[in-house]
C-alpha cells in the first residue's frame, strides 16, 4: 500500500538530482568571468535603478491570505464530493451553509474594496 | 514491520522541543511563528499516531480541524505582525513592548 | 517502513534544527517547508494519506507562501541582530527550560498505560472515511470552522487595509 507513493518518491528524487547536477556541472564545467558590465543586472541596456529587493506590496499579503481561507474552504470539498451520492441532500445542505457563511466573508471583503488592485 | 506508536510519541515530542526551544531564544516574530507552526504539527503527529494505533478517524478528524485553526491563526497573526511593523517598524518581539507606547 | 521512518524523522529533526538556529528568517521559512514534507511523509506511513495530502497543500503550499510574502513585505534582508535589551542569559534559560519541558513531556507520556492496539478494520484512514465521520459525527465543527474562516478574514482585512489608504 506505500508501495503505491514509489513513482512520488522516485519522481522527487530525479526532480531534486537534476537540479542538483544541472547546477553541480555548471558550476564545475562553466567559465566564469567577471567584468563590472557583465554583472549588472541587465535591464534593457539601461542602467539599473535601485536594489533588485525592494519592499513588496502589502495586496500580495492580501491576496495569500483570502488564498489560504479559500483554499481551506476547497480542502472540505474533497471529501464532501467523495460522499456526495450516500450523504444525498442532507449533504448538500450542510455545505450550502459552510459556503453561504464563507460567501458573506467573500462579499465583505470584495465591498471593502480589497479584491482591487490599483 | 509496523512504527511503534512510541516513536511517532518520541518524533513529535522532539519537534515539540524544537518549538519550544525556538518560541524562547528567537527575536524575531515571524521565526517565532513559524516556530508555533511547528509545534502544532508535532502536536499532529501524536494525533496521526494515536490515530493509526487505535484504528480510529478520530485522530485525523483532530488534525483537519488543527489545521484550519492554523491557518486562521497564520492568516490574523501575520496581519497583526504586518499591522505592528507599521506603528513600530520593528519585528524583533524585545522592541514591542507596546504597553511602554 | 522503520527505517523510511527513521530517515523522515532524521530529516524533520534536522530541518526543524535549521529553523530554530537559522539566523535568517527567509532560510527558516525553506528550511520549515522541507520539514513540513518529511511530516507528511511520516503521514502517510501512519496510514494518513489525505491528511499527508491536506499538509502538503495547506502547509507548504499556502502558509508557507505567506510567510513568505511577508518577509518579502517588510524587506528582512539582514540576519537577526544581536539584542539589544536581552541578555545571553535568556537564550541559556530558554534551552533550559525547553529540556524541561521534554522531560515533563516524557514523564507523563511513560504514566500512560496504552490498551492493545486492535486489528485494522478495512479502509482505514482514506478520504472516504474521514468524509463519512466529518459530515456525520462532526458536523457542528465542521459548520463552525467556517464561521472561524469568516473571522479570520474578516480580522486580516480589517488589520492589513486600516492604514491603506
Amino acid at each position: 500500500m506505500l508501495i503505491n507513493y514509489l513513482p512520488i518518491l522516485i519522481y522527487m528524487l530525479i526532480a531534486v538530482g537534476l537540479l542538483g547536477v544541472i547546477v553541480l556541472l555548471s558550476e564545475l564545467l562553466g567559465k566564469k568571468t567577471h567584468t563590472v558590465q557583465k554583472d549588472i543586472p541587465y535591464e534593457c541596456g539601461m542602467d539599473p535603478i535601485g536594489d533588485a529587493r525592494s519592499r513588496y506590496t502589502v495586496r500580495f499579503y492580501i491576496i495569500a491570505m483570502f488564498f489560504i481561507v479559500f483554499d481551506i474552504e476547497a480542502i472540505f470539498l474533497y471529501p464532501w464530493g467523495v460522499v456526495f451520492k450516500p450523504l444525498g441532500w442532507f449533504g448538500l445542505v450542510e455545505m450550502g451553509v459552510f459556503i453561504a457563511i464563507l460567501a458573506v466573508g467573500l462579499a465583505y471583503v470584495w465591498g471593502k474594496g480589497a479584491l482591487e488592485w490599483e | 514491520m509496523v512504527v511503534p506508536v512510541s516513536y511517532y510519541l518520541a518524533l513529535s515530542v522532539a519537534l515539540f522541543a524544537l518549538g519550544v526551544i525556538g518560541v524562547l531564544i528567537r527575536r524575531n516574530v515571524l521565526v517565532i511563528l513559524m516556530c508555533i507552526e511547528m509545534m502544532l504539527n508535532a502536536v499532529n503527529l501524536a494525533f496521526i499516531g494515536f490515530a493509526d494505533y487505535f484504528k480510529a478517524v478520530d485522530g485525523q478528524m483532530f488534525v483537519f480541524f488543527v489545521m484550519t485553526v492554523a491557518a486562521a491563526e497564520v492568516a490574523v497573526g501575520l496581519a497583526l505582525i504586518v499591522a505592528i511593523f507599521r506603528n513600530r517598524a520593528t519585528v524583533y518581539v524585545d522592541e514591542f513592548n507596546i504597553l511602554k507606547w | 517502513m522503520q527505517i523510511i521512518f527513521f530517515i523522515l524523522a532524521g530529516v524533520a529533526l534536522v530541518t526543524g534544527g535549521l529553523v530554530v538556529f537559522q539566523r535568517h528568517p527567509l532560510r527558516s521559512a525553506l528550511w520549515l517547508i522541507v520539514n513540513f514534507f518529511a511530516v507528511a511523509g511520516i503521514y502517510l506511513l501512519a496510514h494518513a494519506e489525505f491528511i499527508a495530502a491536506i499538509q502538503v497543500i495547506v502547509y507548504a503550499g499556502a502558509i508557507m507562501v505567506l510567510f513568505l510574502f511577508v518577509i518579502m513585505l517588510l524587506n528582512l534582508r539582514e540576519p537577526e541582530a544581536e539584542a539589544k535589551f536581552m541578555h545571553l542569559g535568556q537564550k541559556v534559560g530558554g534551552i533550559i527550560l525547553a529540556v524541561f519541558t521534554v522531560l515533563l513531556l516524557i514523564y507523563g507520556v511513560m504514566q500512560v498505560v496504552l490498551p492493545p492496539g486492535k486489528a485494522a478494520p478495512p479502509g482505514l484512514g482514506n478520504t472516504e472515511s474521514i468524509a463519512r465521520l466529518l459530515f456525520t459525527d462532526y458536523l457542528l465543527p465542521f459548520e463552525v470552522t467556517s464561521v472561524l474562516l469568516l473571522v479570520a478574514i474578516v480580522g486580516a482585512v480589517v488589520l492589513a487595509k486600516s492604514k491603506l489608504k
